[in-house]
């Protein structure tokens, strides 16, 4: 069955990077692309169980009259037939409502704030919201148009770390490219680490597709992702369970997204495997 | 201590609720119930202040551009500081309760208190009740999600909010709990009446205990004979006529300020500044207009016919005004005042051509035109028949009552066959109260309705081939693909071979790309189930493709759409 990804188009110079990184993401995955070109500042995504509104950077709004043109440029360029994404829904007048049945959804690192600020160790709360709510996972793109040639894992052993795990593997297996994981050694030793894979019954899909599992025994995890290859897709879970979990982003999650200039692609706590 | 958060963040796991839920919806809707009517007593206070505090500058000539400040105020809060979109609340909450399970911003738990407390508080003609009903019905809602209640639960405690609001600002606990169940949610059933009930009466201890047992708009006794009770269907239809009035003033203005070229705060002080010259004329217009409901009901209004009949055009006016051009706030006080007035204005015309007959004390015919109003105007006859007993303290006028709520909403529903929150709403199909056929189609998928259980066959099959395939299926369908690209090229159906079947010598001739319909209609994923089943019927068909990006998914027939209708059906309506 065809999935999709949202993608929401900002007619600006970044915002085609980012349209790029998603169309290469949905090219490897075979995944379509929705784009959606906002009319108004603000739209709302309803979720499970909570409501998001998003209130976009004004950039998102810059000269309508050629954003279709250059969203559909960059598809038809692609060899993508363009679908635009027109809201049916609106929970007030200028307040559109986005659906939230896709697979996945592409995010700059903020998509509220003016993209001058945006830059390393900054992700939007709008976007942290979408993480923490969504059942898909967000692809959260390097701020120029980066191809990526193979997945790159981070492991603690949390559910949300076998979640992002069992993502990437999927992956793999769709884009045919090697997976590498990367744990940064803390309470268990590699070989807990490798039985909590085991366990969960993920050592036979890894087989062939697993690259190398680098464990960081020394050093700072900031300074040990100098390991990571600058073209890899870092996949990664964001969020744990219980109340302070369910606020933070999770420490390794901020030091991954502060040190590292690569897409990532985060699975959140309801991230839930479709396929 | 995480497993013990999660314990408490997940309290319909735990065992005592798990087989039924009714008692840890009672313990939500205390809560809700408490939270509400603070927010409702924390809007009332403020207004009280801010009216007592503007009030030494009414006699001021500029005093006319105070409602233009505070709608324009109130505008900007909303736009610019909370990022809401703007608009009085209850049609918001009718239809997150009807699309997707009462869920609410926690941003509109407060937002309109704020903006209609400087809309009113500085003139506007608006309510407070609207604004404490998203609330009430906001808080509710975020209670529902931080504590990761189910739908129905949540839709429940949305009710809760909104009664508990309505029963605080009114000290009215039946009114709260009826507004809620017959406007917001739309739905009589047992599993919501009961925490909505709570939330009533808690709402209504919390307005008791911190601002006294009072009745609104207590009155002496009326003494009523048979011609008041024959009167009351004049009164009804002036009620009713006003109620369409004021209905189709709001929608008017609204429109003609949507269309105009300036920012919304603009737009809200031009309303606004055509509010504060009307006031400064004839102040009854202003504000929620509580005092003047007072003095109407008490037989006390000195004007005669004709101004009460100002009065009460004039308050339709502004409150368009205040309203249609951007200023937050509700409909319910000024229906109260101009219903009111229209009951003065009945009962001196009545008192004028028949100067004979014995009538009533005024007072109870601007009591009756409130009910009247309300009634016409949210096309809900119990909140209007409830609200008016519970807020004036008196059951003597009930069958009068009834009479004149009913006719009024029964001529409203002819004339306006939507209530003035349902109209937007059911304009743009998002009306969908539980058990509808809208609302079980909106609930079901193409996604979960397909049937993949298809086999593909290429253009390039040989007949012989086919008919061993259609030897292994049980379906009549069969897609056909493009052998290369798999992209899909048409359908086969099984009367299409039908003709070559029993004839050996054309088993090795025909290809299946020969028999294939190729002009098929198909469905995609996306397309609402209202329009897919619309298709079918058009063209009576009982299965169609569902095709994404050229893409054969599988197919959607109306027995599987049946099956699940039904499964939907009976968890909406709770039969099963």
């Amino acid at each position: 069955m065809a999935q999709k990804l949202l993608h929401i188009f900002r007619n600006t110079p970044l915002g085609r990077e980012t349209l790029l990184q998603s169309i290469y993401f949905c090219q490897r995955m075979g995944v379509l692309p929705t784009v959606y070109i906002p009319e108004f500042t603000k739209f709302l995504m309803y979720f499970e169980n909570e409501v998001v509104q998003v209130d976009l950077d004004p950039s998102y709004l810059n000269d309508p009259d050629t954003a279709v043109t250059h969203a559909e440029q960059l598809l038809q360029k692609a060899k993508i037939k363009p679908e635009l994404f027109t809201p049916k829904n609106f929970t007030a007048s200028t307040l559109p409502d986005i659906p939230t049945s896709f697979e996945f959804m592409c995010c700059p690192r903020s998509i509220s704030d003016l993209s001058s600020k945006i830059g390393l160790g900054y992700i939007g709360p709008r976007v942290r919201r979408i993480i923490q709510a969504a059942r898909f996972p967000v692809l959260i793109t390097s701020p120029v148009y980066k191809p990526w040639k193979n997945i790159a894992v981070f492991f603690g052993g949390s559910a949300n770390a076998i979640n992002a795990l069992r993502l990437g593997i999927r992956i793999a297996k769709v884009t045919g490219m090697h997976l590498d994981i990367y744990t940064q050694v803390g309470k268990n030793t590699p070989s807990e680490y490798r039985a909590i894979v085991q366990e969960k019954g993920l050592e036979k899909p890894l087989e062939s597709i697993l690259g190398q599992w680098t464990f960081f025994e020394k050093g700072r995890f900031e300074d040990n992702l100098y390991e990571v290859p600058h073209d890899a897709l870092v996949v990664l879970g964001a969020y744990g369970h219980g109340i302070i979990k369910d606020i933070m982003f999770g420490s390794m999650m901020e030091k991954i997204q502060s040190t590292i200039s690569n897409n990532l692609l985060i699975a959140g706590p309801k991230y839930t495997m479709i396929g | 201590m995480a497993r013990l958060f999660k314990k408490l963040k997940y309290p319909g796991s735990w065992s005592l609720f798990r087989s039924d839920d009714r008692l840890l919806l009672i313990l939500f809707a205390i809560a809700v119930g408490i939270c509400s009517g603070l927010a409702a007593l924390v809007l009332n206070r403020s207004l009280e202040t801010m009216l007592e505090w503007l009030h030494h500058y009414r006699t001021y000539w500029w005093a006319i551009f105070l409602p233009a400040a505070g709608a324009a105020l109130s505008s900007l809060f909303l736009e610019k500081i909370v990022n809401e979109g703007a608009g009085h609340g209850v049609p918001e909450v009718i239809y997150a309760v009807s699309r997707y399970g009462g869920l609410l911003r926690l941003r509109s738990s407060f937002s309109r208190l704020i903006s209609s407390c400087l809309t009113i508080g500085s003139g506007g003609s608006a309510g407070p009740e609207a604004p404490v009903v998203m609330s009430g019905a906001a808080i509710g809602s975020n209670i529902a999600q931080a504590f990761s209640l189910n739908d129905r639960q949540r839709v429940a405690l949305v009710g809760c909010g909104a009664a508990g609001a309505i029963a605080a600002i009114f000290n009215a606990p039946i009114s709260g709990m009826v507004f809620a169940i017959e406007v917001i949610l739309g739905e009589w059933s047992t599993m919501n009446i009961i925490p909505i009930a709570i939330a009533a009466v808690a709402g209504t201890e919390v307005s008791r205990l911190l601002k006294g047992n009072q009745i609104a708009f207590a009155h002496r006794d009326f003494n009523i004979h048979f011609n008041d009770i024959l009167a009351c269907v004049g009164l009804a239809i002036c009620c009713a006529l006003a109620s369409i009035l004021l209905t189709r003033a709001l929608r008017s203005i609204h429109h003609v300020s949507k269309g105009v070229a300036l920012p919304k705060w603009i737009r809200a002080a031009i309303g606004g500044s055509m509010v504060g010259a009307i006031g400064y004329f004839l102040p009854y217009a202003l504000g929620e207009g509580y005092h003047a409901i007072r003095t109407a009901i008490d037989g006390e209004f000195s004007g005669g016919l004709v101004l009460v009949t100002v009065i009460a055009l004039v308050k339709i006016l502004t409150t368009s005004l205040t309203l249609g051009s951007g200023g937050s706030g509700g409909i319910f006080a000024p229906c109260l005042v101009i219903g009111a007035f229209v009951g003065l204005s009945f009962h001196r015309f009545l008192a004028a051509v028949w100067s004979s007959a014995l009538w009533v004390n005024e007072g109870c015919f601007a009591l009756l035109g409130m009910a009247g109003l309300i009634s016409g105007i949210l096309q809900a006859p119990l909140t209007g028949i409830f609200l008016i007993i519970e807020i004036t303290g008196g059951y003597g006028v009930i069958l009068p009552l009834i009479v004149v709520s009913a006719i009024s909403t029964t001529l409203c529903h002819y004339l306006e066959p939507a209530s003035f929150y349902l109209k937007d709403l059911v304009e743009q199909g998002q009306l969908l109260r539980p058990g509808t056929d809208a609302r079980v189609l909106t609930d079901l998928s193409i996604q979960e309705l397909l049937e993949t259980d298809c086999i593909c066959v290429h253009p390039n099959m040989r007949l012989a081939d086919f008919i061993g395939i259609v030897k292994s299926s049980h379906r009549n369908y069969f897609p056909v693909e493009d052998q290369e690209n798999r992209q899909f090229v048409g359908m086969i159906h099984l009367d299409d071979i039908r003709p070559y079947l029993f004839d050996p010598a054309m088993h090795h001739a025909v290809l299946t790309g020969q028999l294939m319909n190729t002009h098929v209609k198909t469905v995609s994923l996306h397309d609402d189930l209202s329009e897919v089943l619309q298709k079918m019927d058009e063209g009576r068909i009982f299965s169609m493709p569902v095709v994404s990006d050229n893409r054969f998914l599988g197919m959607i027939s109306k027995a599987t759409l049946l099956d699940q209708y039904r499964k939907e059906l009976m968890v909406q309506t709770g039969r099963f």
